[in-house]
């Protein structure tokens, strides 16, 4: 049974400073300084967890925060790290992944059934289509950890950028050395590393004295660098923010991975990795139990047990793996000790006790093949088994750099081959164990890294790799009836994984995709070299012949709230924003803008705001605000030519003081932008794309106009200019009492555009009619939009005027059956389809997608783009909604409404040829399954002449 | 070192000017303009003093702001609607701003990716850049201890930069004042 020990030399506890805490309802007590799980551990509170697929209990494994097994509930938080998660008086504290609580999870049950879910058991459930629902809902109930607390406040996690010259991840030895060496080169260092506790890891004093002392070293304790991106930029998660750090060049003194070894019941409560205990035990003073078993393969075990030993921690053998151990100083020591070592001995079984953690050790003679005599069987009472039998390169952040690892089987750990530009390699991940190897290895690197980024000559130490292997080959023991754990997050045993390979996964990356290893919480830091062996011994190859797979960034979890940061959400609005607030806007998204849905009015619902504000339109008049439009302008002798390439109409030819409507096509022929091209000057167009255009359109324009070397130049004033439509049958008669233009008919004919001053302040006036009605679209400087705004409403309200929306807008154009483009067109949509070949003018010499327009032409339509009416009024169909035909897809409604200016529900529907015909019934799936009736009917709905547009209104 | 302040700027006049011949008619007017792209420089009687701010975006790009004193923009821009060959104006009705004084680069370490506190003024350089998802153009002024950033973006995107921005020096210790002319 864990349990704490007396004050032990340079712990990391204040033992005068008592916290309670609670976990899983019952009350325990910790001292400052202790994180979740070693407060727990000297509780003697053995299991803290359940896991992920069999609900096994769970206990401390690596203590470094690299396993899924301290995962716990804090405080309404879910997968809170418990490993490295400091203990604050009054935590609330629970397990994650349980059904009824932690010893009585209702879930364990599913440990009998293990046999009833093999590898792949997900895959192979949904395989049958009949069942997927069933499968669906009973994963969704049983899987996930933690419970997210959805009325949880909102944390500021502020990010911040970083700089440096040289960025040192791992602050062992040789990341020390590399950061003391850069600096003194001159560069400035950012020194990283995840530890909670004091960096070093068996550095000398004198090292970490001087890295502190330095002013060119930054520190970043507790910190994770978890991922990385081009140009050397690493993301640095601390507890509270993430910095995105970019360097000149990294070093990568990331170290080696303790591994577990491979038996029945390596899961239980009890058995953990040797270096986690002993940090558990340095620092935490608690002891991993009453008598403990090591299990050894490398030269490492004897040091710890003579760490124990020391403090008194009894050892009740050392189950030594290999035949042997080290000719070395420790292991003399040991023996010395009166230790008993079981040379070519391996475990079998760990026994469990009623408490569910470890009684007992099984253990079994290897012969020299390294078989394992399940016979000769012998039983070791324990009750904590501390594994150190090898190790893996933390070679994750360095492979996403770009770098390529080998395999050297003289040390059984992959080792980095190739390094990027910039990227080098120090310590224990370069295949150096010796610590004074490991400090020169350091100083190398650090010397290079600031070479590299511009400080000082590069060292040529040339260090060599360790003689002694400190990783067992096979650390992996098979057992009849399983429960050897290689992956402890996914709950997957050797058996799994050989069945996978013997469904044909048989290459690491098929593997780990389909039997799910490494793809838990810990990333595959404590499975993926065990299951590449298991893998290799499977298929009879070297280890070396499979690789390792690629860990994508965050390749260590990382808390949501980090990456959310400020959640900065870039907002734009329009210069009229607070008028619409004063008129009781609604507001929505319209890509990044801010836009009014509609306009409250008090004792009015939304759909009885929305029809009175069409309705103003249509009997007097109404304003919207269409800044949100993009605008661009071009200058120069090639302005139309330019727009006579990019637009499928033609410009040339338009007369100045006129306006063109103009449809935007890729090279496939497919529509992408609309808008309105109006001609001011023999070189001077000033022309709308649609909102979420703007900013697309306008590099595309660029890069064409410098592709092609013509001699005009493109400015976007989207931002910079605002836009009001004013439309309705009294706008002329309004407009005309603010403006010095003669709105005549004559004088102003519809698709006029002209400049001039409204309300003192010089516009761009523009006669179009997108919601159907007499209209002018005003366009001003957006410094004077308010001015402008607030003479057309004042000038407007004794006629009835009211603001209107986005929805109303949509209404207004939908009668007047105006497509939008990116909601009635798609990615494939060409005008052909879209009924728009008005817009293109076929005979020009040349403009972008003209030659796909010509296939297209001759290949016929595969939809159309056609006008329905509903049978009934109510229920609409969403857009979207699918047209049946036989049983099959045949279309889809694209925008759909009921108008009351109609009193019918109208839509545009993209529909097969088949169906596109005026008068043909057609039937609509909504989301009940249920079918409404429809009938393609001709569009426009709303005054098909346009007289509307054309007709002088007086009130 | 004095407090953490962001003003917003927005009384002042700018235009934009593009085009084959741009840079000569600035010349024309009396208006020196930096010979690189991706600088600026001040203009008028005063060099350094509050004057008009003439900044070279690229090769034939040019961005100018009025300053207190010296040469004023209205007073040149009528030269513009005669509409000069190869001299294109370009309506410029920026959101702009000021950010300055102690933790400046921490609150700008905590919105944009660039190393400000690296920059050499020497050069008077010009960023543009993106800050907290806009674009904006930034110039430094001032000494090292007294930095000084100049800020413009899109108007649309001012009240969101101006809010996020202001929060974030507010956090910081400093204040967010309004226009300041």
């Amino acid at each position: 049974m864990m349990h704490r020990l007396d004050v032990q030399p340079g712990e990391c506890l204040d033992r005068r400073q008592v916290l309670n805490f609670s976990f899983e309802g019952r009350n325990y007590q910790g001292y400052a300084g202790d994180t979740l799980s070693s407060a727990l551990a000297a509780a003697g509170v053995a299991y803290l967890a359940r896991s992920f697929k069999y609900h096994r209990p769970r206990g401390i494994l690596s203590f470094a925060n690299h396993d899924s097994n301290t995962l716990l509930q804090v405080d309404g938080v879910p997968n809170v790290r418990g490993d490295v998660t400091l203990l604050r008086e009054g935590m609330r504290v629970s397990a994650i992944n349980t059904f009824g609580g932690l010893a009585h999870d209702k879930a364990r049950v599913l440990d009998r059934f293990a046999r009833l879910l093999p590898v792949g058991f997900y895959y192979k459930a949904f395989h049958s289509k009949r069942l997927f629902a069933v499968w669906e809902r009973m994963f969704r109930a049983l899987t996930g950890l933690g419970e997210v607390n959805l009325g949880a406040a909102r944390e500021a996690t502020p990010k911040r950028y970083g700089f440096c010259d040289v960025l040192v991840i791992g602050a062992g030895p040789s990341g020390l050395s590399a950061a003391l060496a850069a600096a003194e080169n001159g560069a400035q260092v950012a020194l990283v590393d995840e530890s909670l506790t004091p960096a070093g890891n068996g550095a000398p004093a004198a090292l970490l004295d001087a890295v502190h002392a330095s002013n060119a070293i930054t520190h970043f304790p507790a910190t994770v660098a978890a991922g990385y991106y081009a140009d050397h930029w690493v993301a640095l998660a601390s507890a509270t923010h993430m910095t995105k750090m970019r360097a000149k060049a990294v070093v990568f003194a990331t170290g080696v991975i303790a591994q577990p070894a491979v038996f029945r019941n390596n899961d239980l409560p009890g058995v953990m990795l040797a270096a986690g205990a002993a940090r558990l035990l340095a620092h935490y003073g608690v002891a991993p139990g009453r008598r403990v078993v090591f299990i050894a393969a490398n030269l490492e075990a004897y040091l710890h047990c003579l760490e124990f030993h020391a403090r008194g921690v009894p050892i009740a053998a050392i189950v030594e793996l290999r035949a042997a151990p080290d000719d070395h100083a420790a292991v003399t020591a040991c023996a010395a000790a009166g230790i008993s070592v079981l040379p070519a001995h391996a475990p079998y079984e760990a026994i469990c006790g009623p408490d569910g953690a470890v009684a007992a050790l099984l253990v079994a003679p290897l012969n020299v093949a390294g078989q394992i005599d399940a016979g000769a069987t012998r039983r070791l009472e324990c009750d904590a088994i501390l594994m150190s039998v090898g190790w893996a390169a933390a070679a994750q952040l360095f492979l996403q750099a770009g770098g390529s690892t080998r395999f050297l089987d003289a040390l059984q750990q992959f080792v980095p081959q190739e390094l990027p530009s910039g990227i080098f390699a120090a310590g224990r991940l370069n295949g150096v164990y010796d610590i004074d190897a490991r400090l020169a290895d350091g100083r190398r690197a650090g010397s290079q890294a600031a070479a590299h980024a511009g400080f000082g000559a590069p060292s040529s130490a040339v260090i060599a790799r360790s003689k002694r292997c400190p990783s067992h080959p096979f650390p992996i023991i098979d057992h009849p009836r399983g429960k050897n754990f290689v992956d402890f997050d996914e709950d997957l045993q050797v058996k799994d994984l050989e069945n996978a390979a013997q469904e044909g996964f048989d290459s690491s990356e098929l593997l780990k995709r389909y039997s799910t290893v490494g793809m838990g919480p810990s990333q595959g830091k404590h499975s993926n070299m065990n299951a590449l062996r298991i893998l290799a011994r499977y298929r009879g190859i070297g280890v070396e012949a499979l690789g390792l797979t690629t860990s994508r960034p965050m390749y260590h979890p990382v808390p949501m709230k980090l990456l959310a940061g400020r959640s900065f959400y870039p907002e734009r609005r329009t210069p009229v924003d607070a008028q619409h607030a004063a008129w009781g806007a609604v507001w929505m998204a319209a890509g990044n803008w801010r836009r009014p849905e509609y306009y409250a009015v008090s004792g009015e619902s939304r759909a009885e705001s929305i029809d009175a504000e069409v309705h103003a339109v249509r009997g007097a008049v109404g304003i919207i605000d269409v800044g949100t439009l993009g605008k661009i302008e071009v200058h120069g002798p090639d302005a139309a030519e330019l727009l006579d390439r990019v637009y499928a109409g033609r410009y040339s030819d338009l007369k100045v003081g006129m306006t063109r409507y103009g449809l935007m096509l890729d090279e496939s022929g497919v529509i992408i932008d609309d808008g309105v091209i109006a001609r001011l000057g023999e070189q001077l167009f000033y022309f709308t794309t649609t909102t979420g255009g703007s900013a697309t359109v306008f590099r595309e324009l660029l890069r064409l106009n410098a592709l092609w070397g013509l001699d005009c130049a493109l400015m976007n004033v989207t931002g910079h200019r605002a836009a009001f439509n004013f439309a309705g049958p009294f706008s002329r008669e309004i407009l005309q009492g603010l403006t010095d233009i003669d709105l005549r008919d004559e004088a102003f004919p519809y698709l006029a555009v002209r400049s001039g001053k409204v309300a003192g302040t010089a516009v761009r006036l523009m006669r179009v009619g997108f919601v159907g009605e007499l209209g002018y679209e005003i366009h001003m400087a957006a410094g004077n939009a308010v001015e402008v705004w607030q003479a057309l409403c004042a000038s407007g309200k004794p006629k009835g005027l009211r603001p209107f929306g986005v929805e109303a807008q949509r209404v207004l154009r939908l009668e007047k059956g105006h497509f939008i483009v990116g909601q009635d067109t798609d990615g494939l949509t060409d005008p052909y389809e879209a009924n728009a070949m008005w817009a293109v003018a076929m005979k020009k010499p040349f403009f972008v997608g003209q030659r796909s327009l010509r296939i297209l032409q001759a290949r016929g339509p595969r939809q159309k783009l056609m006008g329905i009416e509903l049978a009934a009024a109510t229920p609409l169909p969403k857009e979207c909604h699918l047209v049946i035909e036989q049983d099959a897809i045949a279309g889809r409604v694209t925008s759909v409404t009921h108008s009351r200016t109609l009193n019918r529900s109208i839509g545009l529907a993209m529909l097969s040829p088949a169906l596109a015909e005026i008068g043909r019934d057609i039937r609509i799936r909504v989301d009940d399954g249920a079918m409404l009736a429809a009938r393609v009917v001709a569009a426009p709905f709303y005054d098909p002449k346009n007289l509307r547009q054309r007709v002088d209104f007086r009130s | 070192m004095s407090a953490l302040v962001l003003e917003s700027r927005q009384r002042r006049d700018r235009i934009g000017l593009k085009g084959p011949r741009a840079a000569q008619w600035l010349i024309a007017n009396g208006i020196a303009s930096p010979p690189e792209p991706n600088t600026w420089m001040l203009c008028g009687e005063n060099p350094g003093s509050d004057a008009l701010l003439v900044a070279r975006l690229g090769a034939t790009e040019f961005f100018l702001e009025d300053g207190a004193a010296g040469m004023k923009l209205k007073d040149i821009a009528p030269d513009l609607d005669e509409n000069p060959p190869g001299v294109y104006p370009v309506l410029r009705e920026d959101f702009a701003l000021s950010l300055g004084g102690a933790r400046v680069h921490d609150v700008l370490a905590q919105v944009c990716n660039v190393n400000f506190s690296a920059l050499s003024l020497e050069a008077r350089p010009l960023i543009m850049t993106l800050m907290i998802g806009v674009s904006v153009l930034v110039v430094p002024q001032g000494a090292a201890a007294e930095r000084q950033y100049r800020i413009w973006c899109d108007p649309t995107f001012g009240p969101y930069l101006g809010e996020s921005l202001g929060a974030v020096v507010i956090e910081c210790g400093g204040r967010y004042t309004g226009a300041c002319g």
